[in-house]
């Protein structure tokens, strides 16, 4: 029992999850401390209301076409992303399950939540820790281990909001 | 030390117990139902360019202006357009939906074009087999054009049993509405909205309908008393009085608070006839307005009606149910055709319609799939011109109707469509939308490739007001149900249900009983206790003509006495207005 215990609680996350670095070393507390940036700069809305989630290497190129430090980390992602033009492929935490869909306007805009609200401490994160991908599933580790279900349906029973079935699960 | 065999059973009996109290096994499960949902050939929402396209939704006649959110090419929302002259950003519970129809269970998608144009070549060529004749159940659209033209080539018949009468709600002070569903799907709902604080509305009607709710005034009538009431109220603004006091105080009504208006959903002559003593003709009531047409189309087949037609007269019968409008019954088009072998050819979405009595039911394209223009819709006294622009590509091996026909024909094959558009910009009048920048242009300041450029992305031209041409009276498309005895009494659902409507919006819409679902009918639960019926209980619908399996909704709105019925061709081929039917369980 012992052995059934140690490897079910010990063994199953490194058996189950493979781990990927991000391709490039970015710091939210640099950019959002330092640099002085909102949230919103980088993960904003279109103007059709949809979220823009990870931003394209055009957005980064704004600011970073040159360098702005001397840091291994940018020089590396200018020569490496920056100036090929190669886009970063990025790995998202939060990334949903195929039937499932969050508004983020609804939440930011409407609900006038905090992105911290729900991301926590993630903008003040000196560097961004591994992307945890399932092995059988194929989704992120975050799906589970942040924000569930419970957690929205939670939330909209204290804040006396509506919630169905078909408001996420189309 | 030495294992036993009750040792190793000792071990895996822990072991079992042990991994149940971690979250392993529940995690595997979950796992593996997740992974089940990404097999191979299981849809999932597309990843791309999120992108805004625009089209008219073709499902009626209404042609609400539809702004699509696409990612890649897939439209994943489609939402109405706020800035539209004429739609108002308003859509219906169909609209919202429509992008669900391409990938409906139900959906026609086999049939033999080449097989039926062999056997409708045949027939033709065959002098003793009788004449050829189009029904189109959306009449005024450019392919309408082409199915006169190739029937004036192939000397045969074009029935029309379309909208003759567009109607001006902005103009109106007062409305009676004889069971029309004015506040749900008759008209173009962001216009009937929109006008709907300058009128006051009469509602006489059976039932307390939603429209009905929601009038000023609702009057009960007996089903099929409603040309009664309209004759009545004609006599008492002709009199100056009457014997019924209610007749007398709507004609009041109508008199005092004008510009009045009278609406009914058959357009009967006593309707026609009280509408031009209150002055509505010519005024809120005007002959359906046309988009211009090319001068080399007007020697086409004028339009027929089922009634001006012989009997036992039609060989071979060509029905276009890819758009409608209405539905005429088969037990009227029955008595048309000849007796031996007619071919009757169906170009449709689905085999609810004509198919079941077809010889070829043949896939025809839905909306969003094709493109089409949209006819002049009831409530605009203008005539409009709107393309509905395809959305997503049809699947391989749907038939156009116009093309089957137009080659029937030896029509040259050309894009009709923009020979109208041509012929509505070098008529120069009227004013051009275009929803992408919501700005409004008058044509005559636009080249016509502009014109054309703008109505492929949805544009919509409207041509000038002024139109004061006084409808003419038609002759009805049948003859009156008899009224009958014995049975419970027939109230027709007069609400427009498209033949394939999204598999979710009925899940929400209908199965709540927020409209009564096509095939069902509605008791009053004391006539449901009678015929030993429950909420839901399959049941036959039984009248002079024959019956039909529907499914039972028990209401207290519904009367005692009467039945309400929904609009599946199946209940209208037995069942009209005011019919008496009785209710059997299965």
């Amino acid at each position: 029992m012992l052995t059934a215990l140690g490897a079910g609680w010990g063994g199953l996350p490194f058996a189950l999850y493979r781990s990927r670095p991000q391709p490039v070393g970015f710091s939210h507390r640099v950019h959002a401390g330092e640099a002085g940036s909102k949230c919103d700069d980088c993960h904003g809305f279109r103007s059709d209301g949809s979220f823009t989630g990870i931003p394209t290497l055009d957005k980064c190129a704004g600011c970073h076409a040159a360098a702005m430090g001397t840091t291994a980390a940018e020089k590396n992602f200018i020569d490496n992303y920056i100036t090929p033009r190669r886009e970063p492929q990025w790995a998202a935490y939060a990334r949903q399950p195929e039937n499932v869909y969050f508004s983020h306007i609804a939440h930011v805009k409407r609900g006038k939540l905090k992105c911290e609200s729900c991301h926590a401490g993630h903008g003040s994160t000196g560097q961004l820790r591994p992307y945890q991908e399932d092995r059988i599933s194929g989704y992120s580790r975050d799906i589970w281990r942040g924000k569930k279900m419970t957690d929205c349906v939670a939330c909209h029973l204290q804040q006396g909001l509506e919630h169905s079935c078909l408001d996420c699960h189309k | 030390m030495k294992l036993s065999r009750r040792d190793l059973f000792i071990y895996a009996g822990g072991s079992a117990a042990g991994a149940l109290l971690t979250p392993a096994p529940w995690r595997l499960i979950t796992d593996t139902a997740l992974w089940s949902e990404n097999w191979p050939g299981i849809p999932a929402p597309p990843r791309g360019e999120i992108r805004t396209r625009f089209t008219n939704c073709s499902l009626c006649r209404a042609g609400c202006a539809v702004r699509a959110r696409c990612v890649g090419d897939q439209p994943v929302q489609l939402a109405g357009v706020a800035a539209h002259p004429l739609s108002r950003g308003a859509l219906c519970p169909f609209g919202l939906t429509g992008h669900h129809l391409p990938f409906h269970p139900a959906r026609l998608k086999q049939g033999s074009a080449e097989q039926a144009l062999g056997a409708v070549s045949a027939a033709i060529s065959d002098a003793g087999s009788g004449r050829i004749a189009v029904l189109d159940l959306r009449p005024g659209r450019t392919v309408s054009w082409t199915y006169r033209r190739a029937m004036a080539k192939l000397n045969g018949l074009y029935i029309a049993p379309g909208q003759s009468v567009a109607y001006d709600l902005h103009q109106a002070k007062t409305v009676l509405s004889l069971g029309v569903p004015l506040l749900d799907g008759w008209g173009t709902p962001g216009n009937v909205w929109a006008a709907r604080p300058g009128f006051r509305l009469i509602q006489a009607e059976p039932i307390q309908s939603r429209t009905a709710a929601l009038a000023d005034v609702w009057l009960p009538v007996q089903p099929g008393t409603e040309d009664t009431l309209a004759l009545a109220i004609a006599n008492a603004i002709e009199n100056r009085n009457g014997d019924d006091e209610r007749a007398v105080s709507v004609a009041n009504e109508l008199t005092q608070n004008g510009p009045a208006l009278v609406l009914d959903n058959y357009g009967s002559a006593a309707v026609m006839a009280l509408n031009q003593s209150l002055g509505a003709a010519g005024h809120t009531m005007v002959a359906m307005p046309e988009a211009p047409v090319p001068d080399t189309w007007r020697k086409a087949a004028p339009a027929t009606s089922l009634a001006q037609m012989e009997d036992r007269s039609i060989g071979v019968l060509l029905i276009d149910e890819s758009a409608v409008d209405g539905y005429l019954p088969w037990h009227t088009i029955e008595p048309k055709l000849v007796r031996d072998n007619p071919v009757v050819v169906t170009f449709a979405s689905g085999r609810g319609g004509y198919a079941r009595h077809a010889q070829f039911a043949l896939p025809a394209g839905v909306y969003p799939e094709f493109a089409e223009d949209i006819p002049t819709a009831v409530d605009s006294p203008a005539a409009t011109f709107r393309i509905s622009t395809p959305l997503v590509a049809p699947p391989a091996g749907m038939v156009n109707p116009a093309g089957f026909i137009g080659a029937l024909a030896g029509l040259p094959k050309s894009d009709a469509v923009r020979e109208r558009a041509d012929a509505i910009h070098r008529a120069g009048r009227g004013t051009l939308f275009t929803p992408a920048d919501a700005k409004t242009v008058a044509v005559r300041d636009i080249t016509a490739e502009a014109f054309w450029k703008s109505l492929s992305e949805a544009g919509c031209w409207i041509d000038e007001a002024g139109n004061t041409q006084a409808p003419e009276a038609q002759p009805p498309e049948s003859e009156p149900w008899p009224s009958g005895s014995g049975g419970l009494v027939a109230i027709l659902s007069a609400q427009h249900t498209p033949p394939l409507m999204s598999p979710l919006m009925s899940k929400v819409y209908q199965e709540s009983n927020l409209r009564l679902a096509p095939n069902w009918i509605a008791l009053h639960p004391s006539d449901a206790r009678a015929a030993r019926l429950e909420n839901g209980a399959e049941a036959f619908l039984q009248t002079r003509l024959g019956k039909c399996g529907v499914r039972v909704a028990v209401d207290p709105a519904v009367p005692a006495g009467m039945v309400q019925v929904g609009t599946a061709p199946g209940i209208l081929d037995v069942c009209g207005p005011a019919a008496r039917a009785k209710v059997v369980a299965v």
